[in-house]
């Protein structure tokens, strides 16, 4: 009964930052320069064509109706027309949206093992040379950016070798092996960043929780170093790996515009960078929004396994 | 709220474990000395030195004016006159490489400082008001929190154009987000500590509480996160650059000359880009070299 | 009275007057063999008839008729993602033209040497005047949905581009040249158009020129994604928008058929990986490629290059009305700073022609190649600022957009500005804050004391002359202001044979070569790059037709 207040609390909460993020990005593209008819037809057309243009777009009418034309609009589950494909936005962001997944799935499934696994055996051994060689490693690959990365990977395995594709696009009829395989060479970029982020935090959290006074009292109970680490240590040093993948999920949903760019992929990154050079603010919102969901839902689900995990914080957060 | 973000001079030598003989001065004596038997350290803010020299005095370092074309040596490979070779316009890799230190080095750190700043302070306030403060804070922390670095900056580039100020403030202002939620949950585990409450039970202001108390006791968080941060400006300002969002022409920046020149390696043209990358990653790694140093001493 | 004579004088019987004054033109040699093919084209001569001609006058002919090709399989091609909706009537971008023109046709299209060929006209010939042009359509020719390609179907397609009540991105185009209700239908097959104002090259806008000027149904209305509706020599077999699209042949064209079985385009949104893909074998070829992004594969054996010479160019504007370039002097020193042959080298490996600060380009046939060169001359330039009272020099903002090489052509000019003393900086931008809202104060295009604007290929100079430079253009950055000039253009314009726009391009020419408004430093060709197994390309700037291409099996 509890839990469900809380949950619904959070909801509520969710709600409000949606709604807040709504007018951000309709305030944002509000500021963007240039007219949308503009962007379509070029500096070159001649102006009455233009303004014929927004005339049928509706970019002409005043900023409140357009804002409730789109809000009320996105509640019936209507994204709205993209102005430059003048097509529903819905499909087109259903189909990055997928595409995006799919690439972060692919990197996601590698990394987060992974780089715990990393972190914890580092704080284990820690000032041994395993320790070194995993932080280092993981800082020298999280800094790396994916473009330069991506670079030397599609010289040495598409270039060279013919190892594997250079797009992470697989034709039309692929089915998941083979899309899979496309999805390999474009993830590594994606799981060499987030590897070090997460084993660096999962160390650092790992480290805390040993050094801590609980960790000391447990040893004291009589627990075993086997049992200290499971049911105390580990627990903590997740904390706050928890937070890194759920700060880090907007990024693998939509932040990935270097990668898609690199790789000529289609995801929601590219969607909206594109979106926003064309003015197009029905498709820019809604890719937006679309992430900032994937966002709000991945650090709510976070939430509640951080108070699961830490007692001390109770998920409502409201006594 | 000034007292909050100058930790260090008043706070920070005192650890709830530290000999409560040594002054503030010896502990940092003692620390400087650790920092520099750390070999990570050391490794780290050499390089980090060197490119700061760069940075500063590159145009007189570099053999050839960053900018100077010489159209009838395009692409020369890697030689005695140019070590680096020349790009596609024959101007000298080397001498480009060694300016283009000068632009990231202005733009990661000033958004790196501005983000640790209003992170901190975000970070402790709403992990410690908790309540309404930590609610209406939070939601709009979040709902800008909710997008991804580069969407926001494309944003924000679009809209107000492309600019170095622009960058930094962009970089900066979601940096402080992201660091003020690492705050936030250190905070959160600290508050309700026996010391907070004890000094809750003294009477203390929340201000005093917050900046003398729990400052202390979440900074290794902070540091971590804003020496790990400025790595992260470096890669952003660079990616920004290689979308064209970020630093612009004529500016011989490392991302932007990627971004130009990648389509030239397939041609056997590697070094146009492999230098600009090299230098990249020795900047970065550089910084987290010696971040990962700061780190072990302020941890142990 | 030898053969070849009396060949010529039996068909000069049966030409008018501006015909013959072509055919003048060409036997005293003022006319070359591609100059005469144009004129002829453009004034309705038959092809066949005009080969007839130029070989009788002993013009050689550039190459035998193409062999032909083998038909059969894909041709894979990475080109750039349309910029939108692929809406005929919007289109502003390459990506959404190449892939509207592989299914939907023009009138007539500009062939390699700028002449135009029939496509969906069989000939047209104007009025004495050239006030009213009449253009002959080819019969039998269906839609893809069955119906008709008439003359009411043209004069839809037309009037629906240029009427301002539509968002028609060629109404720019159409203004001040043919208005809404001056199509008239004279049979099914024939079309009339009474311009606006009489005009020597009013065909090039009914032609692949103006590229929107696809031929659709009479009864079209939108939609054109759904089925990619033409006459075209393929048929849209699939579009995914922001993804790619094919084709296949259309079994049942009017022409020779198309030679690959399908074309198969995937969109990218960076010219980079498209030349990595070119490289790494995942397409056969690349609908566009500029010379800075095909470095890597320029040389390569493994690749074949395809250049086209165009008339696209960067013209450097500097404000006559304001600041130091108010001083004709002035602007003729930056000209003059210049070394041109520098530039085509190094900013195009040679894929270029140097500009001589007029749109006149070598690739149109009306230009006037009299009039001297200009070349770098820094001691002249020197003179010259120093005789304008600025020996000093000065400082001053060049404002570009980023697009293709233009942020480099911008560092040369800086670096040989620098030569004579004008310091320039620098302000690149991206394309949309450049144009702005394009119109006269909030465009820094248009409002910068110095910029670099692009301007693609066109089939004839005419767009040039207008807009950018006349008194009042709508795209007059540089804020020319001169009536001789604008006279000289109206001449131009008007004028239906060579010899007459010859006499008045060589005036045009020596006019803004001594006030120089705008540098028109080099124009470059257009490439198209291509694996080793394809051939039959025709290298026609910036419209890579395909129904010729042949695929080697390898």
């Amino acid at each position: 009964m509890r839990f469900a207040q809380a949950l619904a609390y959070r909801l509520l909460l969710a709600v409000i930052t949606l709604v807040l993020l709504s007018i951000i990005v309709f305030a944002g593209c509000q500021v963007l320069p240039g007219d949308v008819g503009r962007a379509i037809l070029g500096p070159l057309a001649d102006a009455r064509a233009v303004a014929v243009l927004n005339h049928q777009l509706g970019v002409d009418q005043p900023l409140l109706l357009q804002y409730w034309h789109w809000v009320s609009g996105m509640v019936q589950g209507n994204m709205g027309m993209s102005y430059t494909y003048r097509a529903p936005v819905g499909p087109f962001i259903g189909h990055a949206l997928v595409n995006s997944l799919k690439l972060a799935g692919v990197a996601f499934v590698f990394v987060v093992p992974l780089g715990i696994l990393g972190g914890v055996v580092a704080a284990l051994r820690l000032g041994t040379w395993i320790d070194r060689a995993i932080v280092l490693s993981g800082l020298s690959a999280t800094v790396v950016p994916e473009f330069v990365s991506g670079i030397v990977l599609i010289m040495v395995f598409s270039i060279w070798l013919h190892v594997f594709p250079l797009t992470a696009t697989a034709p039309n009829s692929a089915g998941g092996l083979t899309q899979l395989y496309y999805l390999l060479m474009p993830a590594i970029p994606l799981f060499m960043i987030i590897f070090g982020y997460i084993a660096r935090m999962a160390r650092a959290g790992m480290v805390e929780a040993l050094a801590s006074d609980y960790t000391r009292t447990a040893v004291l109970k009589g627990l075993t170093y086997r049992q200290v680490i499971w049911r105390h240590v580990l627990r903590n040093a997740l904390l706050p790996t928890i937070t890194v993948v759920a700060v880090q999920s907007g990024y693998l949903i939509g932040g990935l515009v270097v990668v898609e760019t690199l790789f000529n992929y289609h995801g929601i990154g590219g969607l909206i960078f594109a979106a926003a050079k064309a003015k197009d603010f029905p498709m820019l919102a809604a890719g937006i929004l679309v992430i900032g969901l994937t966002y709000i839902v991945a650090n709510l689900v976070a939430d509640m396994l951080y108070s699961a995990l830490n007692p001390r914080i109770s998920f409502g957060r409201r006594e | 709220m000034s007292t909050a973000l100058t930790p260090d001079v008043e706070a920070a030598p005192v650890p709830p474990n530290a000999p409560s003989l040594d002054t503030p001065d010896v502990i940092r004596r003692q620390r400087l000395g650790l920092l520099l038997r750390s070999p990570s350290f050391v490794i780290g803010a050499v390089i980090l030195i060197f490119w700061i020299v760069m940075a500063i005095a590159g145009p007189f370092i570099a053999p050839y004016g960053s900018n100077d074309t010489d159209l009838l040596n395009t692409l020369t490979p890697p030689s005695g006159d140019h070590w680096f070779g020349t790009d596609q316009y024959g101007r000298d890799v080397l001498s480009r490489v060694i300016v283009g230190s000068r632009d990231i080095l202005i733009v990661a750190p000033l958004a790196t400082l501005l983000g640790t700043i209003v992170g901190t302070f975000l970070g402790l306030l709403t992990g410690y008001a908790r309540g309404l403060t930590d609610d209406v804070v939070s939601r709009i922390m979040e709902a800008f929190l909710a997008l991804p670095l580069l969407i926001i900056a494309m944003l924000v580039i679009t809209a107000l154009g492309i600019s170095n100020t622009t960058v930094i403030i962009v970089i900066g202002l979601s940096f402080g987000l992201v660091i003020a939620r690492t705050v936030r949950a250190a905070v959160l585990s600290e508050r309700d500590l026996d010391y907070v409450a004890a000094a809750n039970l003294r009477g203390e202001n929340p201000l005093y509480i917050m900046t003398v108390e729990i400052l202390p006791n979440v900074l290794p968080p902070i540091l971590v996160e804003a020496t790990v941060r400025l790595g992260y400006a470096i890669f952003t300002v660079a990616s920004l650059s290689f979308l064209g969002l970020g630093i612009q022409p004529p500016s011989s920046d490392w991302g932007l000359a990627i971004s130009q020149n990648y389509g030239l390696i397939g041609g056997g043209y590697w070094w146009t880009v492999l230098f600009d990358a090299l230098a990249i990653g020795s900047l970065v790694v550089g910084v987290n070299l010696a971040a990962e140093g700061i780190h072990g001493v302020v941890d142990a | 009275m030898s053969q070849r004579d009396s060949l010529i004088s039996a068909i000069r019987r049966n030409l008018s007057e501006v015909d013959n004054d072509l055919m003048d033109n060409a036997l005293a040699g003022r006319v070359d063999r591609r100059g005469f093919l144009i004129h002829g084209t453009r004034l309705g001569l038959s092809l066949p008839l005009l080969g007839t001609l130029a070989g009788a006058m002993g013009m050689a002919g550039s190459r035998g008729a193409r062999a032909d090709g083998t038909s059969g399989g894909t041709l894979r091609v990475a080109m750039t993602m349309p910029a939108g909706a692929i809406d005929p009537v919007t289109i502003a971008d390459d990506g959404g033209l190449m892939v509207a023109m592989q299914s939907a046709e023009y009138l007539c299209a500009l062939n390699p040497d700028f002449t135009l060929r029939p496509v969906l006209a069989t000939s047209w010939s104007p009025n004495t005047d050239g006030s009213v042009w009449t253009f002959k359509l080819r019969s039998g020719v269906k839609f893809t949905n069955g119906e008709p390609m008439n003359a009411d179907a043209v004069i839809a397609s037309v009037e629906r581009l240029a009427n301002p009540k539509n968002a028609s991105n060629a109404l720019s185009a159409f203004k001040g040249v043919l208005s809404v209700g001056a199509s008239h239908k004279v049979d099914d097959l024939t079309v009339e158009f009474h311009l606006d104002a009489p005009s020597g090259n009013f065909p090039y806008i009914l032609s692949s020129d103006n590229y929107n000027c696809y031929i659709l149904p009479a009864n079209y209305t939108g939609g054109f994604e759904q089925s990619f509706i033409g006459t075209g020599p393929f048929k849209l077999e699939k579009y995914i928008p922001k993804v790619g699209c094919s084709y296949t042949r259309n079994d049942s064209y009017w022409g020779p058929k198309a030679l690959p079985d399908r074309l198969e385009f995937t969109f990218y949104s960076d010219m980079q990986p498209q030349v990595l893909a070119l490289q790494g074998g995942q397409v056969d070829m690349l609908a566009q490629m500029p010379v800075a992004a095909g470095r890597a594969i320029l040389n390569n054996p493994d690749f074949k290059i395809v250049s086209c010479k165009s008339s696209a160019h960067q013209q450097v504007h500097m404000r006559c009305d304001q600041g130091s370039f108010r001083d004709k002097r002035v602007r003729q020193a930056l000209a003059l700073s210049i070394n041109r042959k520098a530039l085509v080298r190094g900013l195009f490996q040679g894929h270029a022609d140097v500009g001589n600060d007029s749109p006149f380009c070598p690739a149109f046939p009306s230009t006037d190649t009299s009039i001297p060169q200009r070349d770098q001359d820094l001691k002249k330039a020197r003179e010259l600022l120093g005789a304008a009272g600025v020996s000093n020099g000065f400082s001053v903002t060049l404002t570009t957009e980023q697009f293709l090489e233009i942020p480099d052509y911008a560092v040369l000019i800086q670096s040989f500005a620098k030569k004579i003393g004008i310091d320039i900086k620098l302000h690149v931008e991206d394309q949309g804050a450049y144009y702005g809202k394009a119109v006269f104060g909030q465009s820094d295009w248009l409002d910068s004391p110095l910029g670099i604007t692009d301007y693609g290929n066109r089939g004839v100079p005419n767009v040039f002359l207008g807009a950018p430079l006349v008194t009042g253009g709508p795209w007059n950055a540089a804020h020319f202001n001169n009536k001789t000039y604008d006279g000289l253009v109206v001449d131009y314009v008007k004028a239906l044979d060579l010899s007459g726009q010859r006499a008045v391009s060589g005036k045009i020419e020596s006019l803004l070569l001594d006030e120089t408004p705008i540098i028109f430093g080099y124009f470059y060709n257009y490439l198209y790059a291509t694996s080793k197994n394809v051939s039959g390309l025709p290298a026609v700037a910036d419209r890579p037709f395909l129904d010729r291409v042949s695929i080697a099996k390898t």
